[in-house]
């Protein structure tokens, strides 16, 4: 089975359920203005670094996704079968669930190995490294 | 009939519509090629242009597109009966919406992830550009006033709705704070927020809020009228707070109360086996506006709506994976969209009342239709969720809490959107002050769907709101025909037959033409002189619209004849225009982002 790397992170837009003409975007946007959503364009540059350094580290078969934390309609189903594969339950579950919706996070293949205050990119690459070809690892190619 | 029956028969409809309606679309009329480099490859960098799993993009899309607009134009497009209005969301959605959401997402594609108002300007002409943006103003002019109408209409009939919706600002500002500052789990405080603003309901039925004293110390006859003004005043100064310190946040509890709003709905509708009371085709009193055309203008979402291009083109387009993927996001989307609508549908016809002289006495005319069409769709909700064990009077508030959030942020995101486009016609027209005085801009955005709101048929709130409605869907139809004809441009362009997009577009410009016609000769025989003139821009909006279609369709038309048809290189752009387009890139995403991407 594929690997699958999910970056967690906000988009610059609404996701609000109030409709296609209640609905902000942020650069490069027909709706809206760039600085409607600096702080989410923060996270996007920040994580953009952490996608391209894992690009150039990680093996073209292992498939990469960013994810909004607000498209629960996805990430809450994938973060529970994943973590009910790997046999977690009850309040532990709960708890991958909780770190895998973070405003940012990195999943790797159902586990949450970083969210919150990310690191720096280098540090993001080990650990995704070291959960896919494990601790030793230092290239995935 | 029970509802269900037809829940189960339009969920076919929608099926067979998206198996073979679509694969004709991705095949014969937009040519999805999987080897084609999507803009989200061809300028990949982990920043805006992300290849993303097309399951993925279907949960941005759809919870970007869905909302409170496919509500409310159904749920007063039954006064013509449940038939009319069921057949155009149908044939609708899968005839014109899917077309649209679809072709729209395959066009910005091909045009390097660019947005509808720059598309247009690239495919048609550079006039178009400036009809969008009109198109724009009065939209969103129209959307502001009739939300403003519908929030205080449902304020005036369930004042127990007031107290939670005033608490749910401070409830998403904390949210807001505690995930900005902390960057920990978004889901269980907004669950706890979601939990928490329903908790406030039995607070809410305790301590209900009324302004009918202020109404009548003011003299205003209309209590509605006082939220109105209420509403812009507080949209004022919303409009012009960080998006992060309360719309953002709110998007989060937003989310959870549109999927918990559409479980109520079909689980309620499943157990209650509830069975439409309301006829099939109403023997509308004489004098009511034709279903041929005002049906078509009263439901735009829900059976097709011009703002799905701009989120199509917007952003979903930087995302594609792959080209083939276009066609399970963007006509899911439009799917996605009528699904709600047969919703609200259902919910007013099956759900709100339990015999045909009750449903009579809701619907007896297209005034009290509209005016009440809203409150209907709550009641409807309530019986729903009242089928699953929640408590009526409790589901009331539930129903009405969710349409408010839904249609305040709305209002909150109209007003600010409008600021914008005010700002922008500043800076074409070369009025300074009104690009670059942030108050001015807001004035005007405020001010000019106050007065559609509170003016027009002395503040009677049913010849108000269908009225303002059907101008708002007339807009919106006018935004999706400006879409329908880049797409068709570019099919024809590519040397395919563009029949599949000419025939909605066709329609729906006959349609809003009809509508707009009758309309005007309606205001001025009534002597309404706010209406009648703004009829008027429209209409001539919608003549310069068929002009620029029709003038751009015979080019292209021309073009194959000559065989001078735009191919398109692998990259993703088109030959003839790829300086255009860098241009447009550059322009539209600025000096850094342009650096980064090289």
């Amino acid at each position: 089975m594929a690997h699958q790397v999910v970056l967690v992170r906000p988009w610059d837009q609404q996701m609000s359920g109030s409709g296609c003409c209640g609905r902000l975007g942020g650069l490069g946007n027909e709706l809206g203005n760039e600085e409607d959503f600096a702080p989410q364009r923060c996270d996007m540059e920040s994580m953009g670094v952490v996608y391209r350094a894992l690009r150039e580290a990680l093996s073209p078969d292992v498939e990469m996704t960013v994810v909004d934390p607000r498209n629960t309609a996805w990430l809450v189903p994938f973060l529970l079968r994943k973590g009910w594969a790997r046999g977690l339950r009850g309040r532990t579950l709960l708890r991958e669930v909780g770190r895998g919706t973070s405003t940012t996070a990195v999943v790797v293949d159902g586990r949450t190995v970083a969210w919150g205050q990310l690191p720096g990119s280098g540090i993001i690459v080990d650990l995704v490294l070291a959960e896919l070809y494990g601790p030793n690892c230092s290239k995935g190619l | 009939m029970p509802a269900i029956v037809i829940a189960a028969a339009v969920a076919s409809a929608f099926f067979l519509g998206y198996r073979f309606y679509s694969s004709y679309l991705a095949r014969k009329v937009y040519a999805l090629d999987p080897a084609f480099v999507t803009p989200a490859h061809s300028m990949e960098d982990g920043v805006d242009y992300v290849p993303t799993n097309k399951h993925v993009l279907f949960g941005h899309h759809f919870t970007s597109v869905a909302g409170a607009a496919p509500i409310v134009g159904p749920a007063i497009g039954v006064f013509w009966g449940w038939g009319p209005a069921l057949a155009w969301v149908v044939i609708g959605t899968i005839f014109a919406a899917g077309v649209h959401d679809f072709g729209s997402l395959v066009v910005s594609v091909r045009h390097r992830a660019q947005n509808i108002g720059s598309l247009a300007s690239t495919v048609i002409n550079r006039r178009s550009r400036t009809l969008f943006l009109v198109l724009i103003f009065f939209l969103l002019t129209l959307v502001n006033a009739v939300f403003a109408v519908v929030i205080g209409n449902l304020f005036v009939a369930n004042p127990a709705a007031v107290l939670p919706i005033l608490l749910e600002i401070p409830l998403a500002i904390f949210i807001g704070q505690y995930i900005y500052r902390t960057k920990s789990s978004a889901l269980l405080p907004s669950i706890v927020g979601v939990l928490l603003l329903y908790a406030t309901i039995p607070l809410g039925q305790q301590f209900p809020i009324e302004v009918t004293g202020i109404a009548d110390a003011l003299g205003v006859d209309q209590v509605r009228n006082v939220w109105v003004v209420l509403l812009f005043v507080y949209t004022f100064f919303a409009a012009r707070i960080p998006v992060w310190v309360l719309l953002q946040p709110r998007d989060y509890i937003n989310s959870h109360q549109l999927f918990i709003a559409l479980g109520v709905i079909f689980a309620g509708l499943a157990v209650g086996m509830n069975t439409l009371v309301a006829p099939a085709v109403n023997d509308v009193p004489e004098g009511s506006p034709s279903f041929f055309p005002f049906l078509f203008i009263t439901i735009a979402c829900g059976a097709i709506s011009g703002f799905h291009s701009l989120v199509s083109s917007g952003t979903t387009s930087k995302q594609l994976d792959k080209e083939t993927d276009a066609r399970y996001v963007g006509y899911m989307g439009a799917v996605g969209e009528g699904s709600l609508a047969v919703g609200a549908i259902l919910a007013c016809t099956a759900g709100v009342v339990a015999s045909r002289a009750d449903w009579d006495a809701l619907y007896p005319d297209f005034s009290t239709a509209s005016g009440g069409a809203v409150g209907n769709f709550v009641n409807g909700v309530a019986s729903f969720a009242n089928n699953i064990g929640i408590p009526f009077d409790w589901a009331v508030i539930f129903a009405a809490i969710v349409v408010i959030s839904f249609a305040a942020t709305t209002m909150d995101t109209g007003v600010r959107l409008q600021r914008y486009v005010i700002q922008e016609i500043g800076v074409i027209t070369g009025i300074k002050p009104l690009a670059r005085n942030l108050t001015l801009a807001t004035t005007i955005a405020v001010v000019g769907p106050l007065a559609m709101a509170l003016l027009p048929g002395g503040g009677e709130a049913g010849y108000t709101f269908g009225v303002l409605w059907q101008l708002f869907g007339t807009t919106n139809q006018l935004t999706a025909g400006l879409a329908l004809a880049v797409i068709a441009v570019w099919v024809t362009q590519q040397g395919r037959n563009p029949l599949a997009v000419l025939v909605p577009l066709v329609f729906l410009l006959a349609m809003t033409t009809w509508a707009l016609v009758l309309n005007l000769r309606n205001f001025i025989q009534q002597e309404q002189w706010v209406l009648a003139p703004l009829d008027l821009v429209i209409f001539v909006i919608a003549l310069w619209l068929i002009v620029e279609a029709a003038l751009a369709l015979r080019k292209a038309f021309a073009a194959r004849r000559d065989g001078s048809v735009d191919d398109v290189t692998p990259d993703g752009a088109t030959e003839d225009s790829s300086a255009v387009h860098d241009a447009n890139v550059a322009r539209d995403v600025g000096p850094d982002s342009a650096e980064r991407r090289t």
